[in-house]
């Protein structure tokens, strides 16, 4: 740039600051709108939306599928796309590397290789449609980023629409542009300005179409305990599941009787100050999850066994110990799972079955398990889903199979083959909560 | 634009701009030292009953020193904390007993009992009890502490653990 | 009392010099700006707004394996405000990305990067970049899975580079897994390193800002 542009430009400055403002207030007036409107904004979304946690970090569970912030999601869109590509595709740092270290590196040194002085928008075209296009893939990666790359049927059609609006016509833009910018000079504008908006509709309809034709599969998400009652709670629900068979409801148990396998096997009275004041949580933690093999007690871990707890599930298992058993620690309130029934109520779904199907059964029962395909997710789905639909729940009838099964009677089919196991398949409800489930069915089974 | 019209807009800005400062500042700033004093307004729940001794092990006329913990849950962690006393036997009378906080009055210190000097000796700052806990030198603004107790039928004492300040 | 007042402005004023502030910060002339200009004010709000949650944060967050969950829910239920001061933290650091990107676009729309301004330009996307990296240094904080994968996946993108890969990767993580020395690395970068640098670059962009003065809207003459 050339002595005499630099003046021209500086003048033309100081005619912009003849007619324009001051810093304070003018300026600043409108920084504190703004600043008040990001203020609220941020209160808004503190209170209202809050934040979503996931459980804690357990480097056992390899089945946990990760999930960037969502500023890197269009990079991790990125990488996943690029990797579908032949050949090319296995060389995974020019994704991870060289094409994001290329971007950043014109982003930075773009003052010297944009060295036109214009700046009216007219006269930059070229610089302008770049980023257009640019950001517009970043936008569109991000809104597919959650949009899967292969089908339930194993095809590869939504990752192949899905690199044509990322990656394919974004690339084809940019040959473009270059080949006009170098061929058509000073007349290249329209060219170029008609190649990008045509370049950025191509971009958005593949995007639509990848999201229409193959829409997001519903996800599950699992609901975290925040509060310290709530994980007692969750632990209690466990403990309900994995550890009364051997240790009892009260943990009391010294000798194990009715389990096949550990007839007669003498167990640690787990709520004694013995155990609870010698034994710490992260001892407690090892114990549940590795087990004690040599004196039977199965590995419930993740890290021990495929099918086993998190490790955040074995941690509110141990405070639900420490909190119900050890003298030393006072519980928070923890709210009765469901409100106790009168003489001859009949229990709702909503006030009663729901929360006792959410400790007991649906862990096995909702979409995504075996089970016989029977889904207790919803109160329409406890009546009539499933392979037995139908059979499961039956008004005013004790031979329900639920009823059976939860009283640990197996249904046969004609052959005498086992069609439902008892259920819950290692332990048995208490009596109580057979009761309520028993009320309900025989009460027509009231929503 | 006239010119008492334009200062009025400018201190218009001047003012709206205070305000949102200020506002800002007054959400920001009063939660905030809520947040920080938080795990001082929080209720101390320690207080339930140990039993420290059994008076058949306790002499009469010398203290007795026992010490027991109290564990708290201190946000996300547990701290048991140890704190110690004497137990004091006037007479030989099972009712006639002193428990007396081991915690210097002054600044927090604990104290011994001196056989020689037949005194209870704290060795930070060179200061002395009786065995009632009265101050006999040094800079202790007041006598020892005491625990609240109670003997059950075995001759236990069971003390409750939050220690009771004297005057 | 009021003379007492104007004793101490007075003096003040003769030593720190109110008058140069406010005529060299505060009484400059500018050109007519418009919303899109209170971008870049918009992110030293979001800047100041981080670091004082930040600090705050820091008041009762333990950066171990074993106590950084735990001690994020004691933030959220246990101490009083604590749901909104984290609650602006992580919401702050999205929209602090957020903005400080949207600034750079209008930077480039209209085309302020050129000539006086080229440096601000080159400051700006430092502090872009810092931006995003105080967002994947406190991503791991909290120590939640989605945390603890995410970052083993970031981690990795970094650890593909030709050569030095494995190098970096473990360089960035302590180690060749993540463990308490990622978490404990990556809290020094998210609360010293990262801030320090982001404060710096910070000052020198204003002065350069204040140097060059805002640039005007472009129009055909440009």
């Amino acid at each position: 740039m050339n002595e005499e542009t630099k003046t021209q430009i500086n003048a033309k400055y100081e005619r912009e600051l003849q007619r324009g403002e001051r810093f304070w207030p003018d300026s600043i007036y409108k920084d504190a709108i703004v600043a008040l409107g990001i203020f609220l904004l941020l209160v808004m979304l503190a209170t209202f939306v809050g934040v979503h946690d996931s459980p804690k970090a357990d480097p056992s569970d390899t089945s946990y599928i990760p999930r960037p912030e969502w500023y890197f999601l269009f990079l991790f869109k990125f990488l996943a796309l690029y990797g579908q590509i032949p050949i090319l595709g296995k060389i995974e740092w020019i994704a991870t590397v060289l094409i994001p270290g290329v971007a950043i590196g014109i982003l930075t040194l773009l003052p010297f290789i944009d060295k036109s002085p214009h700046r009216y928008y007219a006269k930059r075209a070229l610089p302008l449609a770049i980023m257009f296009i640019m950001v517009l893939g970043i936008v569109l990666l991000t809104m597919l980023a959650d949009y899967p790359t292969v089908a339930h049927d194993g095809s590869g059609l939504p990752g192949l629409i899905q690199a044509v609006a990322g990656l394919v016509v974004p690339a084809i833009v940019y040959i473009a542009f270059t080949v006009m910018a170098y061929t058509l000079r000073e007349r290249a504008v329209r060219a170029i300005t008609v190649t990008a908006a045509l370049g950025g509709a191509l971009m958005v309809a593949f995007t639509v179409l990848a999201m229409v034709a193959f829409p997001l599969p519903a996800q599950e998400t699992a609901e975290v305990p925040a509060t310290l009652s709530d994980q007692i709670s969750a632990g209690q629900d466990l403990y309900s599941i994995h550890c009364v068979e051997c240790h009892g409801d009260d943990g009391m148990v010294e000798i194990i009787s009715g389990v096949a396998g550990l007839e007669g096997k003498v167990v640690s009275i787990i709520n004694s100050r013995d155990v609870l004041y010698t034994v710490n949580d992260a001892s407690m933690a090892e114990i549940i999850s590795y087990g004690r093999p040599d004196s039977g007690m199965p590995p419930l871990g993740r890290a021990y066994n495929p099918e086993g707890l998190t490790r955040a599930e074995i941690d509110y298992i141990v405070l639900f110990m420490r909190y119900t058993w050890d003298d030393r620690f006072e519980a928070p309130y923890i709210p009765p799972l469901y409100p106790p029934l009168a003489e001859g109520e009949v229990p709702t779904y909503s006030v009663h079955i729901q929360p006792i199907v959410k400790r007991y059964c649906i862990s096995c029962h909702r979409p995504g398990k075996d089970s016989n395909a029977y889904y207790m997710d919803t109160y329409a789905n406890i009546l009539n889903s499933g392979d037995n639909a139908g059979k499961n729940v039956i008004a005013g009838d004790m031979n329900s199979y639920l009823i059976q099964t939860i009283q640990h009677t197996e249904i046969l089919d004609a052959d005498g083959r086992v069609l439902v196991g008892v259920m819950p398949p290692t332990s048995q409800l208490k009596p109580d909560i057979i009761d309520v489930f028993i009320r309900w069915v025989m009460g027509g089974m009231p929503e | 634009m006239s010119g008492s019209n334009h200062i009025s807009r400018r201190d218009f800005m001047k003012l709206t701009t205070g305000a949102i400062g200020g506002f800002i500042a007054a959400v920001i700033g009063i939660p905030s030292i809520a947040y920080l004093i938080s795990p001082a307004l929080r209720e101390d729940k320690a207080g339930k009953p140990v039993s420290v001794a059994n008076l058949e092990n306790v002499p009469v006329g010398k203290p007795y020193p026992f010490s027991f913990t109290v564990t708290r849950v201190n946000g996300w962690e547990r701290t048991s904390t140890a704190y110690g006393g004497f137990i004091l036997r006037r007479s030989a009378d099972p009712a006639d007993v002193l428990v007396l906080s081991s915690r210097c009055t002054h600044l927090s210190c604990r104290v011994n009992w001196n056989d020689e000097a037949a005194g209870f000796v704290c060795p930070c700052h060179d200061a002395m009890f009786d065995i009632e806990g009265k101050v006999l030198y040094g800079p202790p603004p007041e006598p020892l502490g005491h625990f609240e107790h109670e003997i059950d039928g075995e001759g236990n004492v069971i003390i409750t653990p939050v220690e009771i300040k004297e005057g | 009392m009021r003379a007492l007042w104007q004793k101490l402005y007075g003096w003040l004023d003769e030593r720190i010099g109110f008058d140069d502030f406010y005529k060299n910060l505060l009484d400059r002339p500018e050109p007519r700006g418009n919303w899109w200009n209170t971008l870049g004010s918009a992110s030293l709000f979001l800047f100041i707004m981080q670091v004082l949650t930040g600090i705050f944060l820091t008041v009762y967050y333990n950066p171990s394996p074993d106590h950084a969950y735990e001690s994020i829910l004691y933030i959220m239920n246990d101490v009083q405000f604590g749901w909104l001061v984290r609650g602006i933290h992580h919401w702050g650091a999205s929209l602090m990305v957020l903005v400080v990107f949207i600034h750079m676009l209008r930077t480039f729309v209209t085309a302020s990067y050129k000539y006086p301004r080229e440096l601000t330009w080159l400051v700006g996307i430092g502090l872009l970049l810092i931006t995003i990296g105080m967002g994947f240094t406190g991503y791991l904080l909290p120590w939640h899975q989605m945390a603890y994968w995410a970052t083993t996946v970031g981690t990795a993108i970094a650890g593909s580079v030709p050569f030095l890969g494995d190098f970096i990767l473990q360089a960035l993580r302590g180690g060749p897994d993540l463990s308490a020395l990622t978490l404990q690395r990556f809290y020094a970068a998210h609360i010293w390193i990262l801030p320090l640098l982001l404060g710096g670059l910070i000052g020198f962009h204003l002065f350069l800002i204040i140097k060059h003065g805002e640039s005007h809207w472009p129009d055909k003459e440009d």
